[in-house]
């Protein structure tokens, strides 16, 4: 796309982000501060801030500038620009700070609408985005002329190689080197034959490919642009892939970032890299301008100024900052009639829109040259950032950071460590695949590349400062070299003060440009040396990333697991409402047709009372605890007493942390002499069985025990109600049912409905209950057979509103809503599940703090509301005496509310300091309308004697 | 006329049979009480006729069968005598099975295992998009993945949109 705009002269591609500046394409790669523009690729598909100079340009391409109004040539934010003085660096930390007020509402909405970068889109993004992990021997990031050795390299050793290029071809600057001979072959051939190579050698190459981000143990993310270069993508082909490579030896061939250089109006459009021009002439057959001027203070801008000459462009002069300039440079100079300037200062551009003339000094004086494009130089920066991710140490040398050592399995090669030369990368290249090889264990002879044509050039670059008022450092955060010094004349001394007090370096472009820039700059104020004030650390992701990439496959219905029991679909079928449980969604309840929820609820729980209700309780986590050690495991787990349960028999049981709170709840049910099956809350069941394995290998590995999860082996199925046994018993058979023979809290196998189950007589409701589990591929069958049976006593299928409101009615606990991990046992009422005799069990010794057993703890009661008609709200405070002055001392929380038919009124369960002893008295309950007063009772509210559970 | 490509991944999904974990410290003992030598190398499988062990850790085996096998029902008449767990869980998992030429590059969406390097025979406990898994390379180009039966339809979904893109072939 930034080729396309040069093919046609348009240099003015948007306005800076503060002072609305025109701005123009600076860069020929990822690194582009300015160019940013809006994509629409139709269908709801708009991107703003992408890079023109990534963008492949395909019929029906739709771009629009951005950040300017009303239009591109003229935008009324420029006034920013004259009234610069008023808004250096740091500006929004002063001047918007009065009145406080309108900070939100007047200043930053306008700074950000002023200052935005593209618009955001509105609409979910159609697209599709994809992710692949991936293995390889040798990854190879960069597919330069050091990459692409180092890869042939690995390649010819036998490893699996992996080769990524963020462009949309292989070669790297053997792109924009025609001159060359490399094997005594051109580039082009050479790149023929290296691809053919490669491919024979099934090496994986990823063009459009940017590798973001370098974690740790050689695991590298890499971002592949599958389809944004393509008209019509094909149906279902994904937009981006994250590939998270996972490589045994890293090759980092980045290369390098020519800096710009600093000097008055190096922002104006047609002011840009010298290498950018020579890639856009190289590799797009573009030239950026008729007239030229190049301003350098490094060797590689005179192959710019050469190349362009010789594709038939006027390069007006040659500006070196330099005095000392190569023979050899001076001859290609003087060969073309190109006329070279040493020593010289720019001063200042002039022109609005677009560059119109230099203005330089030097010892021949001062003088303006007239051109249309101006290229410049300021050296090159090794691209040390996927190294830096590594936390890998840097070492300045020679003006520029290079990597010194990292703790990862990776080789840095070619300009990315600081050579400089096709040849030198070449070889390095093909020193880092034979060192890549050999670290997974292969072996290959190094390959002696012969190279011809090679420019003399050195890497070696001198950066002047220049003065001005616009010296930009960052051209995207419009930071300049004034707001470098006056943070540092503000007391900032270290790079990471200064990049936060100036923005330097925080535009989408990171710093890719700036960092060093600035880093001179606040260096120079500082009177000391760059690495004295420090780099920057380097974060990923390496260039922007869209969300999309991100989450790839975690969107819509693939954006988190929903677990459905099977009894779902049936409950989907009926009507159900649902309610997420953990990862399972659960059947809240069953409204008939025009019934509201309370309708429903006091329906099913009326059904279930008086005839019978059936309840899937399938997502109740389960653990089969098998071995000779069975019982032994469970009684060191639980409080409860476990070694005399008998077999045929289950208990209630309570598990506790060290710390001595509750932390679930269940039923452990005996099988047999070595045989338990233990059942969790559903939240809770992944947790539970983690803490038995953790306990198991860490504490007690001498008991011969094992533990299966078998949560999904079962459809459980609660029967409750007084019809309970008349609905199931014609089904069952191997198994008196009776209360004498099968009373409360037994367990027996037997066939139900034909097929195999495991029958409990467990009860949550305070009704007769049954739980049937059986295989899951049975389930279904198995429900619609007892619904069938229930029919005659007009069975209703209920949710979990109505269980928690019946388990209410009785006093039950939830764990996690009645209690909230700060709970004991006794403080519940439930004390006497801790086996009293027991010498030990987890969280015994936890019960004996202080702070358990001393007086005034929160304890589990019972409140009936003044107005047996008002529901608390879970989670309402209660206070002792509303008439106190404020603050009002909270002496407890109601955590369970509900409107109960059962009981003819509201009720409520809550934990209150004390509470047992306060049964009788009033305590108060401030809400959103007044104080409600209620009574303190005993948690149990319907048949408090429990006679109905063994009827 | 349109051109017939063979689809890159066919994703089939089908009950399991019979299915028993054992855990044992006498892995040689229980393998004769079984009539089945069990693997002791983790990853590894035996199989006799259509019956599989897999171990998955030092203590533990996947075992199964078709349905109707003789090891049916067998965690409630367990013939090994040492100290051991045998528990049926042959409703607990459902088996997907990914076969074709992209049936690795589809798993990798998930996996972060290298399963294109895993050995034809092998299997192991791992993960696919955050869901554990037992994964079993029966062939080249065939897996059998063993989910739990709640999170098959979220790795279903999974691999239908993969497939889609397999068959994008970009």
């Amino acid at each position: 796309m930034a080729s396309a705009l040069l093919a046609h002269d348009i240099h003015l591609v948007g306005r800076s982000f503060k002072y609305h500046r025109p701005r123009g394409i600076v860069t020929a790669g990822s690194e582009e501060p300015n160019a940013l523009i809006g994509i629409r690729r139709g269908d709801g598909r708009e991107e703003p801030n992408t890079r023109a100079t990534l963008q492949e340009v395909y019929e029906g391409l739709e771009t629009v500038s951005q950040n300017r109004w009303p239009s591109l040539r003229f935008d009324v934010g420029a006034v920013n620009d004259r009234l610069a003085r008023l808004i250096p660096a740091g500006f929004y930390y002063k001047t918007f700070m009065w009145p406080r007020s309108f900070w939100r509402t007047v200043y930053e909405p306008l700074i950000r609408r002023a200052a935005g970068l593209g618009t955001a889109p509105t609409a979910p993004d159609p697209d599709r985005y994809a992710a692949r992990y991936h293995h390889t021997d040798v990854l190879v990031v960069g597919a330069g002329p050091a990459g692409l050795a180092a890869a042939l390299a690995a390649a010819r050793s036998g490893a699996t190689v992996t080769l990524c290029e963020e462009t949309a071809e292989l070669g790297g600057s053997l792109l924009l080197s025609p001159q060359l001979k490399i094997d005594g072959k051109e580039p082009a051939a050479f790149l023929a034959e290296t691809n053919a190579t490669l491919a024979q050698s099934g090496v994986k190459t990823l063009c459009r490919t940017t590798a973001i981000g370098y974690d740790h143990q050689n695991m590298v993310n890499l971002v592949e642009r599958v389809s944004d270069h393509l008209a019509s993508p094909p149906n279902g082909a994904p937009r981006e892939r994250l590939w998270r490579v996972r490589a045994k030896h890293v090759v980092l061939a980045q290369g390098a970032l020519e800096r710009p250089l600093l000097f008055d109006g190096n922002d104006r459009p047609g002011v840009m890299l010298a290498g950018a021009a020579l890639t856009y002439l190289h590799r797009y057959g573009v030239a950026v301008g008729r007239r030229p001027c190049v301003v350098t203070c490094h060797d590689s801008a005179y192959r710019t100024a050469f190349d362009l000459h010789d594709a038939g462009m006027t390069v007006g002069a040659l500006v070196d900052g330099r005095g000392a300039i190569s023979p050899s440079l001076m001859k290609g100079a003087a060969e073309r009639g190109i006329r070279v300037i040493p020593g010289a200062r720019p001063l200042a551009t002039g022109g609005r829109l677009r560059v119109r003339a230099l203005t330089v000094e030097s010892d021949m004086g001062r003088e303006t040259l007239p051109c249309d494009t101006l290229l410049m130089s300021g050296g090159w920066t090794p691209s040390v950032h996927l190294f830096s991710h590594t936390k890998g140490a840097l070492t300045f040398q020679d003006g520029a950071f290079l990597p010194k050592t990292t703790g990862e399995a990776c080789e840095v090669a070619g300009a990315s460590r600081g050579l400089w030369g096709v040849g030198t990368a070449l070889d390095d290249g093909d020193r880092a695949g034979v060192a890549a090889a050999s670290a997974v264990g292969l072996t290959v002879s190094p390959h002696a590349y012969s190279l011809h044509g090679e420019r003399e050039e050195t890497g070696h670059s001198g950066q002047p400062i220049g003065q001005g008022r616009k010296v930009f450092t960052d051209f995207q955060n419009d930071v300049t070299q004034k707001d470098i010094r006056l943070a540092v004349r503000e007391g900032m001394r270290s790079v990471e003060h200064v990049k936060r007090y100036t923005t330097n370096g925080m535009a989408t472009d990171q710093g890719k440009l700036s960092n060093i820039n600035a880093l001179q700059v606040a260096a120079d104020a500082l009177g000391m040396s760059p690495p004295e004030v420090g780099l920057t650390t380097f974060r990923p992701p390496y260039t922007p990333t869209t969300f999309g990439t991100i989450a790839n496959y975690r969107r819509g219905a693939g954006f988190e697991v929903t677990r459905k029991t099977p009894i779902d679909a049936w409950a989907e079928e009926e009507g159900a409402v649902f309610e997420p449980v953990s990862l399972w969604r659960r059947a809240r309840y069953f409204p008939r047709a025009g019934e509201t929820m309370a309708a429903a609820l006091s329906r099913e729980c009326r059904t279930t009372r008086r005839a019978v209700g059936i309840f899937d309780a399938s997502t109740l986590g389960k653990i089969e605890v098998v071995g000779p050690d069975a019982a032994e495991f469970l009684n060191r787990l639980y409080t409860n007493p476990l070694l005399k349960l008998a077999p045929g028999r289950c208990r209630y049981c309570l598990l506790l942390g060290e710390d001595g709170f509750i932390r679930d709840d269940g039923i452990v049910a005996r099988l047999g002499e070595d045989r338990f099956h233990v059942t969790t809350t559903t939240g809770g069941a992944s947790h539970v069985l983690s803490k038995m394995e953790d306990y198991l290998q860490t504490e007690w590995p001498d008991l011969k025990v094992w533990l299966t999860s078998t949560t999904e082996e079962y459809v459980a199925i609660a029967l409750n109600g007084p019809d309970a046994r008349r609905t199931l018993k014609p089904l069952v058979e191997g198994l008196d049912l009776s209360p004498q023979s099968f009373p409360h809290m037994s367990v027996a196998s037997c066939q139900v409905a034909g097929v195999p189950a495991r029958l409990f007589r467990v009860s949550f409701t305070g009704e007769v209950g049954f739980e049937i589990n059986v295989p899951a591929r049975s389930g279904l069958k198995v429900w619609h057979a007892l619904l069938q049976a229930g029919a005659p006593y007009g069975i209703t299928p209920y949710g979990t509103e109505a269980m928690h409101l019946m388990r209410a009615e009785k006093g039950y606990i939830i764990v996690g809503q009645d209690t909230d991990g700060t709970m004991t046992p006794e403080d519940m009422g439930l004390a006497w599940a801790i086996g009293r005799k027991k010498a030990d069990f987890v969280g015994l010794r936890g019960l004996m703090r202080p702070d358990l057993v001393k007086e005034g703890r929160r304890q589990f009661v019972g409140l009936l509301t003044e107005d047996p008609g008002t529901v608390l709200e879970e989670g309402a405070q209660v206070v002792a005496d509303p008439l106190k002055p404020l603050p009002l001392p909270m002496i407890g929380h109601v955590t369970s509310a509900y409107f109960s038919d059962a009981v003819g009124r509201s009720i409520a369960l809550a934990v209150i300091e004390n509470g047992c002893s306060r049964l009788g008295e009033t305590i108060y309950l401030p809400m959103a309308d007044a104080f409600h007063a209620a009574t303190i009772v005993a948690p149990a509210f319907y048949d408090p004697a429990g006679e109905r559970l063994n009827g | 006329m349109v051109e017939e490509t063979p689809a890159p991944i066919t994703v089939t999904t089908i009950e399991a049979g019979v299915r028993l974990s054992l855990r044992t410290a006498d892995s040689e003992g229980a393998g004769k009480a079984l009539g089945h030598p069990l693997p002791t190398k983790i990853g590894t499988i035996t199989e006799a006729g259509q019956r599989l062990a897999l171990a998955l850790g030092p203590d533990e085996w996947m075992l199964t069968a078709p349905a109707g096998d003789g090891w049916e029902g067998l965690a409630d008449r367990s013939p090994i005598k040492e100290p051991h767990s045998l528990v049926g869980v042959g409703d607990r998992e459902l088996v997907i099975v990914v076969e074709g030429d992209g049936a690795a590059d589809a798993l990798s969406a998930g996996c972060p295992r290298d399963v294109e390097a895993m050995a034809v025979g092998c299997g192991a406990r791992t993960v696919f998009d955050g869901v554990g898994i037992v994964l079993l390379k029966r062939a080249a180009h065939r897996f059998e993945i063993h989910v739990w039966r709640s999170y098959a339809p979220h790795v279903l979904h999974l691999l239908a949109v993969v497939q889609e893109e397999l068959e994008a072939g970009l």
